[in-house]
């Protein structure tokens, strides 16, 4: 019995060093390949117009777990009563990779990426402002989506300005 | 529901919980009793049963087909089933409906996370539509500036249509076009116009009306909710402050919560940014070289503290006078007056409940002897008849108007309003057009309308028969001055003839509860207490003084004007409204202060501007007013600041007057500190801390008791919970009260005395007409707008985008006779001097009257006098008479 185990353990051994196969990976000089749902870097992401998708609703926000993302939506500067996202901050120092972000975002203004190379030497570095993250979108998706609006006919009307409106902000008198 | 009869109880099962509930109880609020949410929409415990959602189907056993929860009433027996899935399946066929034309708008609107219509699609859609049809669209239209409409996220559910009309009385808003393709419009074809107190913002259940001030700006789970009270005017609404990142972003109120119960007005709902403006001081300031300049804390507190130790060991603690503003919380008013009594020395102090609170609270004490109302709001709504004097209710006291309002519509109360009003539809709520009795006078001639009433009861024999029996001589004195008045007189003053006077003095005489509401039109213009003392004997002489639920109110316009009485922040009284003269109330007052009171004179704010003119008074210190601002400059206020020798301020803005001053503290908005305010009725509520002090801005006590540690004389505390504790064990009375005080009792002693001799001293003055103008002249009018409140609210960008200047309101009569249209400039003048305005054209007013916004009147007020009351110390400048002209 023993002996049975002893000799299947050496016959593996023995099928290894003769079939020289390394497992460890020379990275970087090697790089693995990656599953097509790889959770990476996350991104915002445009439509085929170069417009942002994200339109503010702060629902990435309140479904991070570990309050990676900071969201400050308000009305599109001459665009009365559309909304977007003033400021976007991702804290990537505290991500987990979970893409529950993503799944909530309701307009798919957000993308995991397969970037992960993202050691810096500098913590404040991974804190990514909008720009920031559009441009990480843009490099790692260059097909983007049609506008929504003509997406379906019963989202026409989804977030869109309306000129005839005075703007908030110019309604605030000194 | 107040409308139900509640004549005994009935049993009702609802889902298999057997409970008895009063009978007329609408199934839905029994349910809601019995802890079963039935979902709705159109249903809200403030209006009437519409039963236009279906939303909240529930089956009745013996009932055919399922039956609508909120319109229904429950009966004996009555057994009632929500969660049979019947009842499931029409929920969900009633969502699926609404949905077909629902937008997928979730993302970017402000209900989302608080919208019912999310609440109830994710309980009972769970799965996807059958409707494949494309969903209506409306155009988007301008609707206000502060009030936002998106028709495609609408229900029809129709509250915020029946809001308007039922409890707000405004009539703004009306549905127009059928069916699905029903929408919310303002009535008439401009943008809405109307009295903006967010109610339809509040009661959509959707994200359909929404408010364009913190559009986009939050989430609700964002929001950091503190409930506190409103610091605008005396009514003392509660509401709740939502906060993200230490700015306020809006305010809610909630139903069943405080007296407002879910109501609010403008300034209440988009007044809040006043609280957080850019303007706002944020470090303390002392004057070097005729230049304010920002130093720190402790150098600013050393400079006051060493120049006012000076000043008082040099010119005596007389030499020092305060002022304070009525804005600020009972702590801060107790502090205060604590401060100038014993840390200075002094009772030269007041506080801006000295406008015109003054004369209610004299009037008060002196016929029935307490400082507080002898009614409550609750006695208001059981009235049988309601007489307002000088009011302009809507504007002043939204809230009050709204009680008024119920009072009348709901409970059938008579109403006689004695009002400078004419009962014209317009854009904000009329009261004269509910009254059954209206007397439509100039806001000078209120003492005349008030002076008909009482004769009328003298000559129609109303007088109370008991009172007949015990007090001959003062009613024949009355009846002697009355008699000496003749009805021509009046009439001429008033345009009115006997009988209106007649009559109404019969509705209000035979009323089994009648209640009398003084308003600023009769407190702050002149012969105010005269006024009050003679509306007094109106209760008195019908034998109302005495009888539960009757009694007169005096409204009060900042919002602790009643606490600036109650804390002693007024030189003629101690805390408690004690009369600062009587030996035993000072010695109580020594005993728990542990030090002697100051013996020198009474300085009020009159008093104090006189003695500064004449070089006596060195040094003042002012708390939250601005009396260069409030006052108009014929009562030589420049004058008097400018001869001061020294004057510390805290403030929150650079105002006029603390553009002048030496030193300037950064004090902190209601919306950053803790405290109580006393509303008009004499409840005292909580207001509590939503965002932390801007910059190095502190609490007024805070300020003071650093002043008095700095002049060696310590009173000190170590949070405002020690000072209100202290205030209670000196006022029981200024407990925070819970929902519905008991009013005090008229103090009978009080009562006889003034029966016997009291009454004498003034009868003579108060008994008689006042002046008539000249033909040719107006009757100027400054008062206050509903959308504003002095001149802080003039700070909040919500209500500057809803009224951002003062023009001036004048009869369409009067205008088309000078040839005059809306818009036009025109020219005021008097032997005072000229101003310029513009005129707009209102039939609210009467003819031969001019209206004009005091938070604007900073021009204007070159036009007004100022009169000094004998008996109450009041500054009358609130009424001109003016010559007018077309600009050229
Ligand atoms: S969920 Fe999407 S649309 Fe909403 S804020 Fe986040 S990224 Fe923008
Ligand atoms: S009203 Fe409610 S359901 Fe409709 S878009 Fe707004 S949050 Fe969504
Ligand atoms: S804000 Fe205007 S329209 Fe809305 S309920 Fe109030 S008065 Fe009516
Ligand atoms: S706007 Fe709101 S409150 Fe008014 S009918 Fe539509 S859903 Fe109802
Ligand atoms: S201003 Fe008066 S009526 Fe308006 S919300 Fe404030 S307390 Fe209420
Ligand atoms: S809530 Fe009963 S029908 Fe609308």
């Amino acid at each position: 019995m023993t002996f049975y185990e002893l000799a299947m353990g050496m016959k593996v051994t023995l099928r290894h060093l003769l079939h020289y196969r390394p497992i460890t990976l020379q990275y970087p000089h090697e790089k693995r390949l990656l599953p097509e749902n790889y959770r990476g870097m996350l991104a915002l992401l445009r439509y085929d117009d170069g417009t942002e998708k994200c339109v503010g609703c702060d629902l990435c926000e309140a479904v991070c777990p570990s309050r990676v993302i900071r969201v400050i939506s308000a009305e599109v500067p001459n665009e009365p009563i559309k909304r977007y996202a003033k400021e976007y901050d991702m804290d990537m120092t505290r991500c987990l990779f979970c893409g529950l972000c993503v799944q909530a975002c309701p307009v798919d203004a957000l993308g995991m990426t397969r970037e992960y190379e993202w050691a810096v030497y500098n913590k404040r570095n991974l804190h990514l402002n909008k720009e920031q993250l559009l441009a990480i979108g843009d490099r790692s998706f260059p097909n983007r989506e049609k506008r929504l609006e003509f997406q379906h006919p019963n989202v026409a009307f989804f977030n869109l300005p309306f000129p005839g409106q005075p703007l908030k902000e110019s309604q605030t008198l000194t | 529901m107040s409308e139900h009869t509640t004549t005994g109880m009935v049993t009702v099962t609802i889902d298999d919980v057997t409970a008895s509930v009063p009978k007329g109880t609408l199934v839905i609020e029994a349910a809601r009793q019995l802890g079963v949410m039935i979902p709705h929409f159109c249903y809200h415990p403030k209006l009437a049963p519409d039963a236009n959602c279906r939303m909240c189907l529930v089956e009745i056993e013996k009932m055919p087909r399922l039956q609508t929860s909120c319109s229904t009433q429950v009966t004996e027996g009555m057994v009632v089933r929500s969660s049979v899935p019947t009842v499931k399946q029409a929920r969900k066929s009633v969502l699926d409906f609404i949905l077909a034309n629902h937008p997928l708008d979730c993302p970017v609107c402000d209900q989302g996370g608080r919208c019912d219509l999310q609440d109830f699609s994710h309980e009972y859609t769970a799965s996807g539509t059958k409707f494949v049809e494309l969903k209506r669209v409306f155009q988007k239209e301008y609707f206000s500036p502060v009030i936002e409409t998106q028709m495609n996220r609408c229900v029809q559910c129709l509250r915020c249509v029946r809001y308007c009309d039922e409890v707000m009385d405004v009539r703004a808003l009306a549905p127009a076009g059928r069916g699905t393709l029903t929408k919310i419009k303002s009535f008439g074809v401009h943008e809405l116009d109307c009295e903006f107190c967010g109610g339809c913002v509040q009661i959509c259940p959707v994200g359909a009306i929404t408010s364009r001030l913190s559009m986009y700006e939050f989430r609700p789970w964002m929001l950091k909710r503190t409930e506190s009270t409103c610091g605008y005017c005396g009514d003392g609404c509660q509401m709740t402050f939502q906060a993200k990142d230490n700015d306020l972003i809006e305010v809610n109120s909630t139903l069943g919560v405080g007296r407002n119960n879910g109501d609010l007005c403008s300034r209440g709902y988009f007044g809040y940014h006043a609280n957080v403006h850019e303007d706002r001081l944020q470090s303390p300031m002392i004057r070097c070289d005729g230049e304010l300049v920002e130093v720190p804390w402790e150098e600013a507190l050393a400079v006051v503290a060493e120049k006012l130790t000076a000043i008082k060991s040099a010119n005596g603690a007389d030499a020092i006078g305060g002022l304070i503003a009525s804005r600020c919380t009972n702590e801060d008013l107790y502090l205060f007056q604590k401060f100038m009594r014993v840390v200075i020395g002094t009772n030269q102090l007041d506080s801006s409940a000295r406008y015109g609170h003054m004369n209610g609270i004299h009037a008060l004490q002196r016929v029935q002897g307490t400082h507080r109302w002898s009614m409550s709001f609750d006695d208001l709504l059981s009235a049988n008849a309601i007489l307002t004097v000088g009011t302009n209710l809507t504007e002043t006291n939204p809230i009050t108007a709204l009680k008024v309002k119920e009072a009348v519509k709901r409970r059938g109360a008579e109403l006689i309003t004695v009002e400078a009003l004419e009962p014209a539809i317009g854009t904000i709520s009329n009261i004269a057009l509910l009254s059954t009795h209206h007397l439509p006078l100039a806001p000078d001639q209120f003492a005349s309308g008030t002076i008909g009433l009482l004769k009328a009861v003298i000559q129609e024999n109303l007088v109370d028969a008991e009172l007949v029996a015990h007090a001959k001589d003062y009613i024949d004195a009355i009846k002697k001055q009355v008699d000496a008045i003749s009805w021509t007189d009046i009439e001429a003053r008033t345009g009115l003839t006997a009988e209106i006077f007649q009559d109404s003095a019969k509705v209000f005489t035979r009323a089994e509860r009648a209640v009398i509401l003084v308003g600023q039109g009769v407190l702050r213009s002149q012969g105010g207490y005269g006024m009050t003392l003679n509306l007094m004997d109106l209760l008195v002489l019908t034998g109302k003084l005495n009888r539960i639920g009757c009694g007169l109110a005096p409204l009060a316009e900042e919002n602790n004007d009643q606490g600036s009485v109650e804390m002693g922040a007024v030189s003629e009284l101690l805390p408690g409204g004690k009369d600062c003269r009587s030996r035993e109330a000072q010695q109580s007052l020594e005993a728990a202060w542990g030090c002697s009171l100051p013996s020198g004179e009474e300085g009020t704010l009159m008093d104090m501007l006189g003695k500064a003119k004449r070089g006596i008074l060195k040094a003042m210190i002012i708390v939250g007013e601005n009396p260069i601002g409030s006052l108009p400059p014929d009562s030589g206020i420049e004058d008097a600041i400018g001869k001061l020798e020294f004057l510390v301020c805290q403030e929150l803005f650079l105002t006029d007057t603390a553009k002048r001053a030496d030193v300037i503290f950064p004090a902190c908005s209601y919306a950053e500190k803790d405290g109580t305010f006393t509303s008009t009725e004499g409840h005292t509520q909580a207001v509590r801390k939503a965002i932390e002090p801007l910059g190095e801005s502190r609490p007024d006590w805070e300020i003071l008791s650093a002043l008095s540690v700095m002049m060696d004389h310590p009173l000190e505390y170590e949070s405002v919970k020690a000072i209100g504790k202290e205030m209670r064990d000196l006022m029981p009375g200024t407990r925070t009260l819970g929902p519905s005080p008991l009013p005090p009792r008229p103090c009978l002693d009080t009562l006889t005395q003034y029966l016997q001799e009291g009454y004498q001293d003034t009868l003579a003055t108060r008994y008689c007409l006042p002046g008539m103008k000249a033909t040719h002249t107006f009757v100027l009018n400054v008062g206050q707008s509903i959308f504003h409140s002095g001149k802080f609210s003039t700070r909040a960008k919500g209500l500057i985008q809803i009224q951002s200047q003062g023009v001036l309101s004048m009869h369409p009569e009067d205008a088309e006779r000078l040839g005059l249209a809306c818009g036009d400039g025109v020219c005021l003048e008097n032997q005072l001097g000229q101003v310029k305005t513009t005129v707009k054209l209102s039939d609210r007013i009467p003819c031969g009257v001019l209206f004009f916004p005091e938070h604007f009147d900073q021009d204007i007020q070159r036009l007004f006098a100022v009169s000094v009351d004998n008996d109450t110390h009041v500054p009358y400048f609130k009424c001109a008479h003016v010559e007018v002209s077309k600009a050229s």
